[in-house]
């Protein structure tokens, strides 16, 4: 089976795109992650979910989990306006991170697509034709695929 | 062959000092360059009381460093942060103070690294809840830590290498330096009030969020920490009483790290965890170095010229050792700064006197210089350096000219009255 089979019709967001919307599509549809594009339309990363939560969670409680024991309901409310007055652009990972993006052709094996998702931890694939996004590959829908009913 | 000897020495400090490679190669190298010289055999590097690594040193730091691997399963840090913060009302300069004396008196018992490591992210918490800038209180604790450091045997690798070389116990460090060490503190906070006095907004509402944290919850086993504050205890108790017991500090280390592994049931790489093995691996180097120097006879050829030059201007020879080391610390790691100095201060105390005021002045005098001095700049010491890089990756950037700009300050100020400290003590009254 290849790429163009596999894909599915996927949300894109640009990367000036508000960071509380993004995220709340993300939420609405629980999406693994968005595709994000560039100015070119083009995709320039994926913006997994884990990122998001990377960018509202305190570093100083991932460096240190036993901190997050003590946030009560009210404080960790509060963690998700971090993400109010921000962009895509402030949470999608540096460039240098990104310089190899989890994109595949139409015409991917499900293994290539398989393994450039392995390769780059990735949840989601976006599957391009040309310049064009024709959608994306999320891991369900490949472990689907690999491991048939 | 003395020229060859000490222009490799010479290189290798340029090498650590400048960074230009990474100090625990630079360290290794020369020490590898002193071996195919010929001036260093097993014998001289491994095995030599006075040319030899000090295995003391080294088996001191390796047993803290454990101690330390385990306390920090604990959350004892995040508990006394947030019982703290508490304890205040969420009052900013209050909190302050108690953070500071939280670092202090933790960077006398333990790491001054390993402390502000620990105590960084609950203050970031904190000041997150209470809505207050955290760069102040971040550098602060830095400060802190150095000030603290000071105040025992283990509270700063310059400590222990001079203890190790002058035989100096625990408890000398605790009568000579831990009083200074709570004078300087007193001075510290009150410096705190005035240069960060713009930091101390108080939000009556912010500080009700503060009063919602349970410092309890972070505690992660209760019965762990209960364990580990024993055998920590015991340690203390051990270190205090080593002299009557003949027992050497590292030993006490050692037992009470086995202790505590045997105690705590945790896996080789969590009670390894915070053993910093290039740090371990540069003090061998850095002896061997030393020792290299000692066994062509320079340390004793310069040690007998600083002698003739002091003549019996002790005291002119402690200012210029607290000041002189203070001024390089500031600069330059003060860790290698100490090892090279010591040899040469053991034959200007033993001219003086190795039991007598005067002797024991000299040896205060570079461990001050040299632990306070660390406050100078962003880079004169560890824990300046790390509490800068927490900072920055928690989106608090501190520019090298906002911690000096705080650390000059409190480097002269702290060096200024350990100055007449020494005088009156050593000297004046001695």
């Amino acid at each position: 089976m290849r790429a163009r089979d596999l894909a599915e019709p996927f949300p894109t967001v640009s990367l000036d795109a508000d960071a509380m919307a993004a995220a709340q599509t993300m939420a609405a549809a629980r999406l693994p992650g968005l595709i994000v594009c560039g100015d070119d339309g083009r995709p320039y990363t994926v913006l997994p979910g884990s990122q998001v939560l990377n960018f509202i969670i305190p570093k100083y409680v991932q460096v240190q989990p036993g901190l997050a024991r003590a946030f009560d309901e009210r404080a960790s409310d509060e963690l998700s306006i971090k993400l109010a007055n921000h962009t895509v652009r402030d949470m999608v990972p540096k460039p240098a991170e990104a310089d190899e993006l989890p994109v595949v052709d139409v015409d991917a094996t499900a293994i290539e697509v398989a393994a450039v998702m392995a390769r780059m931890h990735s949840p989601v694939a976006a599957v391009i034709d040309g310049n064009r996004v024709l959608g994306a590959i999320t891991v369900s829908r490949l472990l689907t695929h690999f491991l048939p009913a | 062959m003395t020229a060859a000897v000490v222009a490799v020495f010479v290189g290798a400090y340029v090498l650590i000092a400048t960074e230009r490679i990474h100090r625990v190669a630079a360290a290794l190298g020369g020490a590898a360059l002193m071996v195919l010289l010929g001036v260093v055999d097993a014998h001289v590097a491994f095995f030599s009381e006075e040319t030899g690594v000090d295995w003391n040193v080294i088996f001191l730091l390796l047993g803290m460093m454990m101690i330390v691997s385990v306390l920090k399963q604990t959350g004892v840090f995040d508990f006394l942060a947030i019982w703290a913060a508490k304890k205040v009302h969420g009052r900013p300069f209050a909190l302050m103070v108690m953070l500071v004396s939280i670092t202090a008196i933790a960077s006398a018992l333990l790491d001054n690294v390993t402390t502000v490591l620990l105590i960084a992210p609950v203050t970031l918490l904190v000041c997150d809840r209470l809505a207050i800038a955290p760069v102040p209180f971040l550098i602060a604790e830095a400060l802190a830590s150095n000030i603290g450091g000071m105040a025992t045997l283990v509270g700063d690798p310059p400590n222990i290498i001079i203890a190790s070389r002058a035989d100096l116990s625990f408890n000398d460090f605790l009568v000579n330096l831990a009083p200074l060490a709570v004078i300087l503190m007193f001075v510290f906070v009150g410096l705190c009030r005035i240069m960060f006095r713009s930091a101390f907004t108080y939000d009556e509402a912010r500080a009700a969020d503060v009063m919602e944290l349970d410092e309890r919850e972070v505690i992660r086993d209760r019965g762990l920490l209960i364990r580990s504050l024993v055998v920590l205890a015991a340690v203390m108790a051990g270190f205090i009483a080593h002299s009557a017991l003949h027992v050497e500090p590292s030993l006490v280390a050692l037992l009470g790290a086995g202790a505590l592994v045997a105690v705590s049931n945790l896996q080789p790489e969590e009670y390894l965890e915070e053993v910093e093995w290039p740090t371990l691996v540069f003090f061998i180097g850095l002896f061997i170095m030393v020792g290299a120097l000692v066994e062509v006879g320079v340390i004793e050829s310069l040690g007998k010229t600083v002698t003739e030059a002091v003549g019996s201007q002790y005291f002119l020879a402690s200012s210029v050792l607290l000041w002189g080391s203070a001024v390089l610390s500031g600069i330059v790691d003060n860790i290698p700064y100490v090892a090279t100095v010591s040899p040469l201060v053991q034959g200007l105390v033993n001219s003086a006197g190795a039991d007598t005021p005067e002797g024991l002045g000299l040896w205060w005098a570079l461990a001050a210089g040299a632990d306070l001095g660390g406050n100078a700049t962003a880079v004169g010491a560890s824990a300046n350096v790390v509490i800068i890089g927490i900072a920055a990756r928690n989106g608090h950037p501190i520019s090298f000219w906002n911690f000096t700009k705080y650390g000059l300050v409190v480097a002269a100020v702290t060096i200024a009255i350990t100055w007449p400290y020494l005088w009156l003590r050593y000297y004046a009254f001695g």
